[in-house]
């Protein structure tokens, strides 16, 4: 009992101590969707130190995972909306709604900054039957079932890639799951499964020292880190008018969080994505830089829910209709 | 020579919870996906829970040849020394979030320690304090791990603490 | 010469060794301490030297991972608490030599043949990496699930005296590791509608409720008995005891280095799989297995210091990690600007030799701070128990807490604490769940990975096993495993063995 009465003498000490009325007056919790060592961690741990340097408060980064990043995304929500506590999230919630893994989604949040997009890529064992994206879907045909997909499980990346790909030219393939790129794309290096739409971020090594092959960029325009690698639309015009699509990683607060904070935060992670060497890190891991804010982070945000929702649905990989949701058919 | 074992207090009942808990967690892994096809996702807990079970089953049998002993429950499965550390554990697991880490762990500390070691309150007060100012100090402020705050706002402590330097 | 010179640059450098030397010490108690995890230190230590050089950075990740494997036994060996889940193997001979008065003796042994296992790790790092990585990466999903199908048989090993009671344990073991939503298809699994059931039980809230709450309950019981004195004569082990275990020890080492190096599998399975084999191939234990066996102290502690070595391997020449520590390293290089990849060891080749360097001064600094204040270490055991026992509650709470910043965790960490407890009094073994645990995700996903390659068509899949060198050693492993722990093998090689003892006393006439 009595050390209540300590601690509530100590907090009456401090209150009555002249008020530290700027935010952020203490330490932020920074909460990771993923895991140590992932993408999102890392580009989450890069980014921080240099708002932290802007804030002038330390932000403490704590890796909340599970549930598809579900379990983290609600205990942010569950916080109060005094922007102590930020969210460092991927493009997963989007999805949750359709994919029947929860009711929250971003909707709940504000964006800070979605920082940075993942370019996808389609990568092969380095001794497939084929080298570029026609010639792949030529053996598919001649060869039905024989040609196995990696895949995330249904709603990542590979899924939503794969049902692109199965919306303009349907392809007979297995579908093997893992939990992850690494995993999948080690298998991919081992021969267990012939291809793999990856980002490009993950595949970049192995493909660099020959242990992959790069199909195609899934985008509408190469990438100077693989200048011989074609983009899907050269081949494939007709893929341009559902990309440029990629993940993303962003970080946001819960709504309701007053509008000072917000532009305080955002000030600061901006001038953050900005720094020369964070910038040198997301180029060498394959990102393209997009630093959205405000009403322009918003809009990329339900361009890209509808966007890839109707594709699951219509791929028949989502459990709920988007139109459930109101999320618009693009 | 040596003596057949003897059912301990509650061994029955624990055995018997344990067989019926296995038969619900078959009949929900079941539930998953049922015999849809081999790769499906019950197909490993549906598996497992019927080893659980059949386990449970041989179990059950081994523990009802056995002969009653004469234990007695209250001083060989749940003496005072054990009770009262269950009861202050589901106690702690109650006032974690609503008071926080530091004033329930310090609670938890004094009262057991106490209760244990029948030393002066003084003494039972320093290793209570102490314990918890050493492992905050260790996880707050070394490994940033940030426990439920509760009633004490730790966070400005900590901004008043590194506003001193 | 460049290489020589890469080796040895965290010796020459003071900087460098003062890092090592400091990360080591530390890292020996974040092992230790059960609920801190060398995962946890490494991750923290990334926000931490964000503005360090690369290899002061490295250096400092590298001491507290070696330190940290190696601090595990050593509250295992004092409290049966494992500080980490590579540990688990440890306690089971560790404890009882701690309770006979030998604690110090047990810590003496471990520390030495660590420092074996890990050097053993080391030099296959160094002379066998890429071809290490060629044999762990041609692993398929058919082979990691015979795999996992071998591990599980260790309940055999770990389940003391009531097997039925172990098979009952890992099958409990396998489901709790099912919990949760299932990433390769997001369908429910004993979730019953809980939100916070969806990510799981963390299996080292599991194995904190299990070894440290349930342990400590256990300990209630003899609270106000004594505690048994420590003897402090004969900490260093005699070199004639190090070279008996020597071969062992080097059979381990080579289990922990090849399990370490496969991606997905790390330093605990390695330990519990070393534990198994050290009981399959000693004959005759001056003291059985599980009543204080220093080959049962041996063989784990071999093994997952071996793996730290194995680890690397993959990480350094693909730049797959081969546990979730060097999967952070491997963040962190990406943080500091490298690449890690297959052309990281051909671009920069003095990055891989500054590695093993600092992992062999490491080692180095294990061993040294390992034999050193051990005779203050015992100490703990000679604690009041009616002070240790709260605290170590209090610890495990806030250890469980720490995994994932999550009270539910802490919740399941108590509520395996008290069935813990009771399994104990009822006579069920508690390792086999924890091994359970471990491997439910490695069996259940290659499973069906195995089985959606071959479209669903057992027959295939079982003819790859056949036709795959690697698949079909493996599965012959399996069959050997499984016919050694049939009674009718055990009757024949009892048999055997008096034939053999009658033969020799007979030769001795």
């Amino acid at each position: 009992m009595r050390n209540i009465v300590c601690g509530a003498i100590v907090a009456l000490g401090l209150a009555a101590a002249p008020a530290l009325a700027e935010y952020p007056e203490r330490d932020i919790q920074g909460i990771i969707q993923w895991g140590a060592g992932g993408s999102t961690d890392t580009v989450s741990r890069s980014v921080t130190p240099h708002a932290e340097d802007i804030l002038g408060a330390k932000v403490i980064l704590q890796n909340v995972t599970g549930g598809v990043g579900a379990i983290g995304l609600n205990q942010a929500e569950r916080a109060d909306a005094d922007g102590y506590t930020l969210l460092f999230g991927a493009e997963n919630p989007l999805l949750y709604k359709v994919m029947g893994l929860g009711q929250k989604d971003y909707s709940d949040f504000v964006p800070i900054n979605i920082i940075a997009r993942g370019i996808p890529i389609l990568v092969a064992r380095p001794d497939a039957p084929f080298d570029t994206f026609p010639e792949m879907v030529e053996y598919i045909t001649a060869n039905p079932g024989e040609i196995r997909f990696g895949s995330t499980g249904p709603g990542g990346l590979p899924s939503v890639v794969t049902a692109m790909i199965n919306e303009k030219t349907p392809l007979d393939v297995t579908a093997v799951p893992y939990d992850g790129d690494g995993p999948a794309l080690t298998a991919l290096q081992g021969g267990a499964i012939d291809v793999m739409p990856a980002v490009l971020g993950a595949a970049l090594e192995p493909v660099r020292a020959g242990n992959l092959k790069a199909i195609a960029i899934f985008d509408t325009e190469g990438v100077e880190q693989l200048p011989d690698t074609p983009a899907i639309t050269d081949t494939n015009p007709e893929f341009a008018d559902i990309l440029p699509w990629g993940p993303f990683f962003g970080i946001f607060v819960k709504a309701g969080t007053p509008d000072d904070v917000v532009a305080k935060l955002t000030d600061a992670y901006g001038q953050a994505a900005q720094n020369p060497d964070f910038l040198s890190m997301m180029d060498g891991r394959g990102f393209r830089m997009l630093s959205l804010t405000g009403t322009e982070a918003q809009d990329f945000l339900d361009t890209w829910q509808s966007q890839t929702a109707w594709i699951l649905w219509d791929g028949e990989i989502a459990k709920n209709s988007p139109e459930d949701f109101d999320i618009p058919r693009p | 020579m040596d003596m057949p074992p003897k059912r301990r207090p509650g061994e029955l009942i624990f055995n018997v919870a344990i067989m019926l808990a296995s038969l619900f967690l078959l009949y929900s892994a079941y539930g998953i996906s049922g015999f849809e096809a081999l790769s499906s996702p019950g197909v490993i807990p549906m598996a497992t829970t019927a080893i659980m079970a059949i386990a449970g089953v041989f179990i059950l049998r081994d523990t009802l040849r056995k002969g009653r002993g004469d234990q007695s429950l209250r001083r060989d499965i749940l003496p005072a020394v054990v009770v009262v550390p269950i009861v202050m554990i589901l106690g702690y697991a109650l006032l974690l979030r609503p008071l926080g880490f530091l004033p329930t762990s310090a609670l938890f500390l004094f009262i057991l320690v106490r209760f244990l070691s029948r030393r002066s309150w003084g003494f039972c007060l320093a290793v209570a304090l102490g314990t918890v100012i050493v492992i905050w100090a260790i996880f707050r402020l070394i490994f940033a791990v940030l426990m439920p705050q509760g009633i004490v706002p730790e966070g400005r402590i900590v901004a008043f603490i590194t506003s001193l330097f | 010469m460049d290489i020589l010179s890469n080796l040895l640059m965290p010796l020459l450098n003071l900087e460098l060794l003062f890092l090592i030397g400091a990360g080591t010490f530390a890292g020996i108690y974040v092992g230790a301490i059960p609920g801190l995890s060398v995962t946890m230190a490494v991750s923290i230590l990334i926000s931490f030297t964000f503005s360090w050089e690369v290899y002061p950075a490295l250096a400092l990740m590298i001491g507290i991972y070696m330190g940290g494997v190696y601090g595990g036994s050593r509250t295992a060996i004092l409290l049966n608490i494992p500080g980490a889940p590579s540990a688990i193997a440890t306690a089971l001979d560790g404890f009882p030599l701690a309770q006979q008065g030998r604690a110090g003796e047990a810590i003496g042994i471990v520390t030495v043949v660590s420092f074996i296992g890990g050097f053993i790790g080391i030099f296959a790092l160094g002379a066998f990496a890429p071809l290490l990585s060629d044999f762990a990466i041609g692993f398929q999903p058919r082979d990691f699930m015979l795999l996992a199908i071998m591990g599980i048989l260790l309940v055999g090993s770990l389940s003391g005296d009531s097997l039925v009671k172990g098979v009952f344990a890992g099958a409990f073991g396998i489901a709790i590791g099912a919990v949760g939503m299932d990433p390769l298809t997001i369908q429910d699994r004993f979730v019953f509608g809980i939100d916070e059931l969806r990510g799981g039980i963390s299996f080292v809230a599991v194995m904190i409720g299990l070894f440290g709450v349930s342990e400590a309950l256990i300990q209630m019981h003899s609270i106000h008995s004594p505690a048994v004195r420590q003897r402090v004569a004969g900490i260093i082990p005699s070199w004639a005891k190090v070279r008996k275990h020597l071969p062992l020890g080097l059979q381990t080492s080579t289990i922990g280095t090849i399990v370490g190096a496969l991606p997905g599998t790390g330093g605990d399975i390695a330990a519990l799989m070393a534990y198994d084999h050290a009981k399959r191939v000693t004959r005759n234990p001056e003291t059985p297995f599980g009543k204080g066996a220093v080959e049962g102290l041996v063989a784990p502690e071999t093994a997952n210091n071996a793996a730290v070595g194995g680890a690397f391997i993959p990480m350094m020449t693909l730049g797959i990690p081969g546990d979730a520590v060097t999967a952070i390293m491997i963040g962190a290089l990406f943080i500091h600007g490298l690449n890690p990849g297959p052309m990281l060891m051909i671009e920069q080749p003095d990055m891989f030799w500054f590695i093993v360097g600092s992992l062999a001064l490491a080692n180095c600094f294990m061993l040294l701070f390992g034999l050193t204040g051990i005779r203050l270490f015992v100490k703990i055991v000679e604690l009041p128990r009616t002070v240790l026992l709260p605290v170590i509650m209090v610890l495990s709470i806030v250890g469980a807490y720490a995994i994932n910043n999550s009270l539910t965790d802490v919740y399941w960490m108590l509520g395996f604490g008290i069935l813990g407890y009771f399994m104990r009094l009822y006579g069920y073994p508690l390792a086999p769940i924890i091994l359970g645990v471990i491997l439910s995700r490695l069996l259940d996903d290659n499973w069906r990975r195995a089985i959606i390659s071959e479209r669903e068509d057992f027959g295939a899949m079982m003819m790859g096993i056949f036709t795959s060198p690697l698949s079909l050693c493996l599965f012959l492993a399996v069959v050997m495993i499984l016919v050694t722990n049939t009674p009718w093998w055990v009757r024949w090689r009892a048999r055997k063995a008096t034939g053999q003892t009658v033969a020799e006393r007979q030769d001795h006439d």
